[in-house]
């Protein structure tokens, strides 16, 4: 778990670094950092929505599916988000509203995965006085195989 | 019974699994997303507006509705062999600490390709109010090799 203990929970922290609104640029890529999904990692964020299918936990049982070995639930995309991207990624800016989001998905995620992402703003615009910007983001494991890709819209603090 | 594409009809309802909200779930799903946005943390900042909103306190990750939808889809397609493919939701209204949620979806079409079928899946997740909370879609696919187990 040495990647979650290394991760800044205080989203206060340097949140002056981190892009506003007007500095986003449409088309611009994010940084973004490789991830290695761990077993624990899938177990805990299944535990926060209740996934109890053993396809995410039995080994023995995983095997015998066409998958041929445990794999993450296909929403691991919303860990995956905050674990792909620095403490500077204005997707941790206090007050981020998520607005609604949709999500295609390719090929699950497994545990020991070495996950990278392709992330930048593709729109943003102005509506009732509320600032939004719209996501593009891709996620692949380490073969270059797409796992999944996803816009996002959210409103941004002001 | 286990849905398959032949036996589906639009109108068919699945019914998801139902969620407690509490101060522990959302920070459970703090620990568990990396998202630790104080809007799911911090009772004295959601005292404040955003923009024209004051939510009260604090609220569940949009998300975490996202993650229970999604548990509903691959829990119903998995049995039947098929997978779930997409999902697109909207938030519509805040989830907080002492509500129960459900999703739920409902058979909207099927639809059949060169190579493969689908089935496309309004879903919502409602309040123990019975209030819409998050709205969507899904489509999941019924290949004619059946995929899981």
């Amino acid at each position: 778990m040495a990647q979650a203990e290394a991760f800044e929970t205080d989203f206060w922290k340097d949140a002056n670094l981190r892009k506003v609104w007007d500095d986003i640029v449409p088309g611009e890529p994010r940084k973004t950092i490789p991830y290695t999904l761990t077993k624990e990692a899938i177990e805990l964020y299944c535990k926060s929505v209740g996934e109890d299918h053993p396809i995410y936990f039995d080994e023995a049982y995983a095997k015998t599916t066409r998958y041929g070995g445990l794999i993450a639930p296909p929403s691991i995309h919303i860990l995956l988000m905050f674990s792909c991207t620095p403490a500077d990624d204005w997707m941790r800016s206090p007050g981020t509203v998520n607005a609604g989001q949709s999500w295609s998905y390719n090929i699950p995620a497994r545990p020991n995965d070495v996950i990278t992402l392709q992330a930048r703003a593709l729109d943003k615009f102005i509506k009732r006085e509320r600032l939004f910007v719209v996501h593009d983001n891709v996620f692949f494991n380490q073969n270059g195989d797409v796992i999944c890709s996803g816009r996002g819209w959210t409103i941004r603090p002001l | 019974m286990t849905a398959t594409f032949d036996n589906l009809s639009a109108g068919d309802v699945i019914d998801g699994p139902k969620f407690a909200v509490s101060r522990e779930s959302i920070r459970l799903f703090c620990d568990a997303s990396l998202d630790y946005n104080p809007l799911h943390l911090d009772d004295d900042y959601m005292k404040g507006n955003f923009g024209k909103t004051n939510f009260g306190g604090i609220i569940m990750h949009g998300m975490n509705n996202f993650g229970l939808i999604s548990r509903m889809l691959t829990d119903w397609a998995c049995p039947a062999g098929a997978v779930h493919r997409r999902l697109e939701t909207r938030w519509v209204k805040p989830v907080r600490p002492g509500d129960t949620i459900q999703p739920s979806g409902i058979i909207k079409a099927k639809q059949t390709t060169e190579k493969s079928r689908w089935v496309l899946i309004d879903v919502v997740v409602k309040n123990q109010r019975e209030e819409k909370v998050a709205t969507g879609e899904a489509l999941v696919e019924f290949p004619r090799d059946l995929f899981c187990q």
